[in-house]
């Protein structure tokens, strides 16, 4: 390993300084400036979609043709099961979910429903908890953790997820920002839509290996106007 | 030596794949999509040229300080808990990922699609190891079946119609269905990969981007294969190029809005994932090894000998699409493991120049390639300087000296060259009929596929002498 290691960067090196010259080698405070200031640019290329708040962006590209999934806002957290008895009934899907083991979850009323921590390879419904969203592409953000597993986001049919409407970032660099310096967990997952292809002939068709439908629910932050709570759930494009 | 050279020369393959008409439906049937997509998001994302300005000077920042974010990264991996491994050839990094296998007593690994590891040869280093691979993204499945190599760096199964799938997936699939519709081959496939996922004992996965400051690895797809790939087994195995670093996350956002726009014209894969070291304690799943190897592979010759820029490359296939060549021929008449205008300009670097001197003389030196690369590459200079390189070397064939020689020596002489210019144009009509030329004696290579316009009367000097100047 170390012969290879050293062959490589030592070629890098000697090519980098011929490329410079008389140049010296920047230094980690020059590179570290450089970098920055390439990150501020960033700020003036973005797409200028969000504007007003991050939520309400959120959970318009969420339902916009482009993703497909479908979105609805409850008050609190604890609205969330009726939300899932709704969707379940709305798709004449049994009443029995996965729901990820994380204790928010683990605590509400899931009376009327069966409910395992278990996930089968092809679990028909299963329900989670996002760390968060990104407004300008409407994905949702999981961390792997014990309470917060991978494959939750990646096994089911049907994925019924809430977030919380004040954990919603404009735009992807500001995510990134909020977690930079932080313990990188073990996998980061931007969920956004639910899964597809275009691998024959281009045509997109939804439901690859991964779910093929999503299913949004924003907890809090309804604002003065009744928006997609009063509409329900409305699958875009369908 | 690609993985993928494929036996005769390039004129067989190209007169094979012009030959082909079903193959011609299928290249216009997706990469028309992918045009149509790519223009519509563009247009929608008025920062677009900044942004891909942006895009161009971040990969720069990094093949400037290649060295410094390597070393940065392989620090932050190696404290998340990966394994890192070095390898200078393809044959080293297959060597490195056969024999993490056999540690690991595999006997079946999953792979997501990685164009890595085709250039390096790794589908076949597994085979001849005895390892079971099983292609998990739907077009590697697609061609897996058909014992083809891919044909295209974003959608690899490219070359074969919806019907051409169906009879495929109605013979090798164990429960295929109806297969009447692209939904119900899309289901067969789920169907047929399902149980493989979780029995695969090794998963294999590219990588996207390299991030220096967490040590992460991205990788984006739309069908959530990857992650299928790389959570279930119990080690995961990244191969990655040298040239995926990235300095952090944020830049790697800029870079993804670039990205997926220019190959999809969606603005976010499905599933972005960012991964880092193998499952924590407490993790209920996630790989219990993780292993990256850094894959040199020529990327070093190309900074020493003038293919910087090529580093850059992000992989987004919008270079292909946009190719008035490769819409024609496809890309297994390419002949390497890249085709189109990215991989005229890779292959004479990975597989040699005399044996792939052909690619960078089948261009038209349009520019559609450079116009519409996110990180805005100059192929059709680094083109031209393998055409600079072959005169050089002295590959261009006799005939083609020949005639450069005799240009050059009618350009050198104005008069002389008008003489045999007007000469030229005075005859030429004898074989028009209408305003095209069919037929004619020595233009047989170009009237073969095509007319030639029938020429005006005079020459350009003679009709600019004509005119009176301008007041």
């Amino acid at each position: 390993m170390s012969e290879a290691r050293s062959t490589i960067l030592t070629a890098i090196r000697t090519t980098l300084a011929r490329r410079r010259g008389e140049q010296p080698a920047a230094d980690e405070a020059a590179i570290a400036a450089e970098a920055k200031h390439l990150r501020a640019r960033a700020d003036a290329t973005r797409p200028d979609r969000v504007s007003g708040r991050p939520d309400e962006a959120f959970l318009a590209r969420l339902v916009s043709p482009a993703i497909a999934a479908t979105a609805e806002r409850v008050a609190t957290l604890r609205d969330f099961p009726v939300a899932v008895r709704r969707y379940l009934g709305a798709h004449s899907l049994a009443a029995s979910v996965a729901v990820q083991s994380h204790p928010d979850l683990l605590a509400l009323d899931w009376s009327g429903i069966e409910t395992h921590e278990r996930i089968g390879v092809d679990e028909p419904v299963a329900v989670g908890l996002a760390l968060g969203g990104i407004a300008e592409t409407g994905t949702l953000i999981f961390h792997s953790s014990p309470t917060s597993p991978t494959l939750f986001a990646f096994l089911p049919v049907h994925h019924i997820v809430a977030v919380e409407s004040g954990r919603i970032w404009s735009w992807l660099e500001d995510y990134a920002d909020a977690f930079a310096g932080c313990p990188q967990p073990r996998n980061v997952n931007l969920v956004t839509g639910p899964s597809g292809t275009t691998d024959i002939e281009g045509t997109l068709v939804r439901g690859a290996h991964g779910p093929g439908w999503l299913h949004v629910v924003l907890v809090g932050g309804a604002t003065s106007k009744p928006d997609l709570d009063a509409r329900g759930a409305t699958r875009a494009g369908a | 030596m690609s993985a993928h050279a494929r036996p005769g020369g390039f004129d067989t393959r190209v007169q094979a794949a012009l030959a082909d008409p079903l193959l011609k439906l299928a290249i216009d049937r997706t990469t028309g999509t992918a045009r149509t997509k790519r223009a519509a998001a563009v247009a929608a994302w008025p920062g677009f040229a900044a942004g891909r300005d942006l895009g161009r000077d971040i990969k720069d920042h990094v093949i400037d300080n290649l060295g410094h974010y390597l070393v940065e990264f392989e620090r932050n991996a190696l404290a998340s808990g990966a394994k890192i491994h070095w390898a200078r050839t393809g044959q080293e990094a297959c060597d490195i990922v056969v024999a993490i296998c056999r540690d690991a007593g595999a006997r079946t690994v999953t792979r997501a699609k990685s164009m890595l590891g085709e250039e390096i040869g790794l589908p076949h280093a597994l085979e001849v190891a005895g390892i079971e691979r099983v292609e998990t993204d739907l077009a590697e499945h697609i061609i897996q079946l058909a014992g083809d190599p891919p044909s295209h760096i974003v959608w690899p199964a490219l070359h074969k119609t919806r019907e051409q799938v169906a009879a495929l997936f109605q013979s090798h699939h164990h429960d295929p269905g109806a297969l009447a519709s692209v939904e119900a081959m899309v289901a067969s496939a789920r169907r047929e990969l399902r149980g493989r996922f979780l029995a695969a004992d090794v998963g294999i996965s590219g990588a996207n981007f390299l991030i220096a400051d967490t040590g992460a690895v991205c990788t984006v797809t739309n069908e959530g294969n990857a992650e299928l790939t790389t959570t279930p087994p119990r080690v995961h195995i990244v191969t990655a190029g040298i040239e995926k670093l990235i300095p952090s996350t944020a830049h790697a956002m800029a870079m993804l809005r670039l990205l997926v726009r220019s190959a999809t014209g969606a603005e976010l894969t499905q599933y972005t994932t960012f991964h880092c070291g193998p499952k924590r304690p407490g993790d209920l799943d996630g790989p219990g090894e993780f292993h990256i190897v850094l894959v040199d592979g020529g990327r070093t010759r190309m900074l020493a000998e003038g293919l910087a820029e090529m580093l850059r490359c992000i992989r987004c296939s919008a270079c292909l699409n946009h190719c008035v060549v490769y819409r024609q021929i496809g890309g297994h008449a390419y002949g390497g493991t890249y085709p189109g205008p990215m991989g005229s300009v890779l292959t004479p670097m990975l597989d040699g120049l005399a044996q792939s001197q052909d690619l960078p003389r089948a261009c038209t030196l349009n520019g559609q390639c450079q116009e519409v690369c996110p990180v805005a590459i100059p192929l059709p200079t680094l083109l031209r300087g393998w055409r600079d390189r072959l005169w050089r070397d002295g590959l261009e064939p006799a005939p083609a000296r020949l005639g450069l020689g005799l240009w050059r020596f009618l350009v050198l002489r104005p008069a002389l060259y008008r003489l045999a210019s007007g000469a030229l144009i005075r005859m030429m009509p004898a074989f028009a009929r209408g305003g095209w030329i069919a037929r004619m004696p020595m233009a047989g290579g170009w009237t073969r596929h095509r007319d030639l316009p029938r020429p005006p009367s005079r020459t350009f000097i003679a009709q600019y002498r004509s005119r009176k100047p301008l007041p």
